[in-house]
């Protein structure tokens, strides 16, 4: 009885001592983490859609293609990489499934005004005043009408981040030299390979759909991915960054056994050796 | 049996078998806390062993340090990840077991003559860990690594005179850098190891010759011991020493597979950047309090600086501070209300110590390092008070 | 009785015991574990190598687990081997002298490998002709996919060869 009580006090005094270091402290520490809003309802547009494919074809030829190329369907852009990053220390994205991964409205609103959509006032593409409400709904069209639609998180993640950041341990190189990044940015963007494991998925989600949310004044843009796309994308950083997850859960459970059948075996012997003392 | 009989005649196995185990008497009347000792060293190995197998993949260069570890240890390595879990867990949980140890101690008053040379080996024992942890932790490279070592040596730039010097010294660099890297390298896996098996061999030389203290903190002789009041080491104290270890292990791995993130921070998987430092830095936990000490004085650098190094070191002069000569709380009602409130004390300070240091929290940890030096000063003062009660009621 | 209760206790003691050594080998094993190979050293184990970018009379050295392969592609006035050769026209040996493990260059105006150990020859299909080596040069483990060959996996005709012992 006299050993439980002891045992109770120590229990008590380290659930006191966690609680102050772990949760408390984090609470503290990062206060309430912001809820994503996928559907970006602080951008404000006239622009539509949805519209015709085959007329959204014709104005992505004539105001797209120069700089960026589309090849599920074939489309190379109109300048080459080095020039295109030597010009904006970026490379243009190919846009074969940016509407699968993009939330529509933020995407029009983006090609009205790139700037604005992504909270980057150093953003490097131009907007696209040339296009009106309608002829944008139909770009969206188009491009909805060629994007893949069962895209892996991988996919996802290389699409979206893999021209800026790199995730060295999946052997994935970031699509841009990191000293032109630096120039565009004003610092090279962090490999993503433990990234799961440095972030609470929580914030990560938040991070991805609004930067500015997790790091005020960051350079990253907005991407404006729909909910789907984000999860995808948070679910393969945090596998890629513990990939023995389940050998481990499994392992615990078959260890943990172990020690507890130890546990009766020593509990066993060390009542016969004590019976006999008074 | 011949072979007993052989290793008997060259090296007085049997003797060494009486004196070590069967004919070493624990006291009877002490409880689980007593085992604490025998987790240390139980926990000790288990960092020996992991840390040799992380040892065989581990670069100590900055270049490759974070790799080395994040990437070949945690995911190319069958069982790497398993390694480092428990090494990390390991480190961790050394200071949980290690300030019991401490505190039954104080506590029961193990400190008092004939046991100084185990009160004052064990507190080196301490001072050893803590460095060893603070070495280790830098080798991962991360960010945490990085901004721990880099503000713990910037402390050193305190010192009047050499100060400046120094640091530059210790890092072997302008900011800690790879020469940093190396040094704490070879102080955490040789140096510091070696010092600490040392050290463990002379307190344990030194606690067999007047043997454990009890609950009562009244001696027994060997005979007492003998006959009734104590138990022999083997097989019967061990019994129960198997046991409380089986039960421990079930804790330590649960945290291991489950539970380690509070031993693995988040921000350690960023990689070490000399040029950002991250929001949010703050020690380990279990050198939290101390750190609260330094921050405590939030008025005075360099009172905080002393008060820092004081904490420190202080509870090593214990035997000199309480020289009261009824040794067990059980019989000291007012040692043990202040002993009580210095463990709240402690935790309090621990929890503040992760917290940022402004407005309120600053006047608290203020408050909270005056209590802790008040338990050992107040010590001398009821030493006297007890000694004219022992001597009036005689 | 007394002797009952000391049986009791050795038989929980052996228990005891035997249960602590199950952990033990389940730690070991974990440890024997970890020295194999990593996954990028594994990686090496199959290599593949296309042989058509092999020119006539030219050789190829591909590494192989760390070893050399030497890919000859020879020319009709050459030894001929067709059971020694890959596709009919290849040489595909192992570049380590069957000595004392050299590595034996090639002589292309006398058309030999030559070690520069102990003065061993071995003609275009990897025989040896001259000097201390015991045996040809051995043929590594492989398998034609096509055009390209992957050695460290035995495909048939590398089994075929085998079974002539031809290989080694």
């Amino acid at each position: 009885m006299k050993e439980l009580k002891i045992l109770l006090i120590l229990i008590v005094i380290v659930a006191i001592g966690y609680w102050g270091i772990e949760p408390y402290a984090h609470s503290v520490m990062h206060g309430e983490i912001k809820k994503p809003d996928y559907k970006y309802s602080d951008l404000q547009t006239t622009a539509l859609t949805t519209g015709d494919p085959v007329k959204g074809k014709e104005l992505f030829m004539a105001n797209c293609a120069s700089c960026h190329g589309l090849k599920n369907d074939g489309i190379n852009p109109g300048m080459d990489k080095n020039a295109a990053i030597a010009s904006f220390n970026v490379v243009p994205p190919d846009l074969s499934n940016i509407a699968s991964i993009v939330d529509h409205k933020f995407l029009a609103a983006f090609i009205k005004n790139p700037q604005e959509a992504t909270k980057n006032p150093k953003f490097a593409m131009p907007p696209m005043a040339q296009l009106s409400d309608e002829d944008v709904g139909h770009v969206i069209a188009y491009l909805s009408s060629v994007a893949k639609k069962d895209l892996t998180g991988k996919d996802i993640t290389v699409e979206a981040c893999g021209r800026c950041h790199s995730i060295k341990y999946q052997k994935i190189q970031a699509e841009t030299p990191a000293d032109n990044l630096k120039a565009y940015l004003g610092k090279v963007p962090p490999d993503l390979s433990v990234m799961g494991k440095a972030k609470e998925l929580e914030y990560l989600e938040t991070f991805i759909n609004n930067p500015q949310n997790g790091l005020p004044g960051t350079s990253m843009p907005r991407l404006g991915l729909t909910q789907e796309a984000t999860e995808k994308v948070v679910k393969y950083l945090d596998e890629i960054a513990d990939p023995h997850r389940e050998q481990r859960n499994k392992l615990g459970v078959w260890v943990l056994g172990y020690l507890v059948v130890m546990a009766g075996l020593t509990y066993a012997w060390k009542r016969k050796i004590w019976k006999n003392l008074h | 049996m011949r072979l007993m009989d052989w290793l008997d005649e060259r090296l007085a196995i049997r003797q060494l078998i009486k004196v070590m185990l069967t004919e070493y008497y624990v006291p009877k009347n002490i409880n689980f806390l007593w085992s604490f000792g025998v987790l240390v060293m139980l926990v000790f190995a288990i960092l020996v062993v992991s840390g040799i197998f992380l040892l065989m993949y581990y670069k100590p260069d900055s270049h490759l340090a974070f790799d080395s570890v994040n990437k070949t240890i945690m995911m190319d390595v069958e069982y790497g990840w398993l390694f480092r879990h428990t090494h990390a867990v390991g480190a961790s949980i050394m200071f949980l077991v290690l300030f019991i140890h401490m505190a039954r101690g104080i506590y029961y008053g193990s400190f008092k003559p004939p046991r100084e040379i185990v009160w004052i080996t064990g507190y080196i024992l301490f001072v050893l860990m803590s460095a060893t942890a603070f070495t280790g932790y830098l080798l991962p490279w991360g960010q945490m690594s990085y901004w721990a070592a880099q503000t713990i040596t910037t402390l050193f730039e305190k010192i009047p005179f050499i100060g400046p010097d120094l640091v530059v010294w210790i890092r072997g660099n302008y900011i800690v850098e790879d020469a940093t890297l190396t040094r704490f390298f070879a102080l955490h896996v040789v140096f510091l190891p070696l010092l600490l098996i040392v050290f463990t061999a002379i307190h344990l030389y030194a606690v067999r010759i007047p043997g454990s203290n009890n609950e009562d903190g009244i001696e027994l002789t060997k005979e007492e011991k003998k006959h009734g009041k104590g138990v022999p080491f083997w097989p019967v104290f061990m019994a129960k020493e198997f046991f409380v270890m089986s039960v421990f292990l079930i804790f330590f791995f649960y945290l291991v597979f489950y539970q380690y993130k509070f031993a693995m921070d988040p921000i350690n998987f960023t990689p070490a950047d000399y040029l950002q430092t991250p929001t949010h830095i703050y020690p380990e936990w279990y050198f939290l309090a101390f750190y609260e000490v330094l921050r405590g004085f939030f008025f005075s650098q360099n009172l905080g600086l002393i008060a820092f190094v004081l904490s420190m070191f202080i509870a090593a002069f214990l035997p000199w501070l309480d020289t009261s000569p009824i040794k067990s709380a059980k019989h000291r009602p007012i040692y043990k209300i202040l002993f009580w409130i210095f463990i709240a004390d402690f935790v309090f300070l621990t929890i503040l110590g992760k917290l940022p240091p402004t407005g309120l929290y600053a006047w608290l940890g203020f408050f909270g390092s005056l209590v802790f030096f008040a338990f050992f000063l107040t010590l001398p003062i009821l030493s006297k008070i007890e000694k004219k009660k022992v001597a009036g009621g005689r | 009785m007394a002797d009952e209760k000391v049986s009791r206790r050795d038989f929980l003691l052996y228990a005891m015991g035997a249960w602590a050594a199950v952990g033990v080998g389940g730690v070991l094993y974990a440890m024997y574990k970890t020295w194999e190979p990593l996954p990028e050293v594994k990686a090496q184990a199959t290599v593949s190598f296309d042989l058509s970018t092999v020119e006539p009379g030219q050789i190829k050295v591909v590494s192989w687990r760390g070893k050399p392969v030497f890919v000859l592609r020879r020319t009709p006035d050459m030894v001929q081997c067709p059971d020694r050769s890959v596709k009919g026209e290849y040489t595909v040996v192992l570049g380590i002298c069957t000595h004392l493990g050299c590595i034996p260059n090639w002589e292309a105006d006398k058309k030999i490998w030559h070690c520069p150990c102990h003065g061993g020859e071995y003609d275009a299909c990897g025989k040896n002709i001259f000097g201390p080596p015991p045996r040809p040069l051995d043929v590594p483990p492989f398998k034609i996919e096509g055009t390209t060959i992957v050695l460290g996996e035995e495909g048939n005709e590398y089994k075929q060869m085998k079974e002539k012992g031809l290989t080694v």
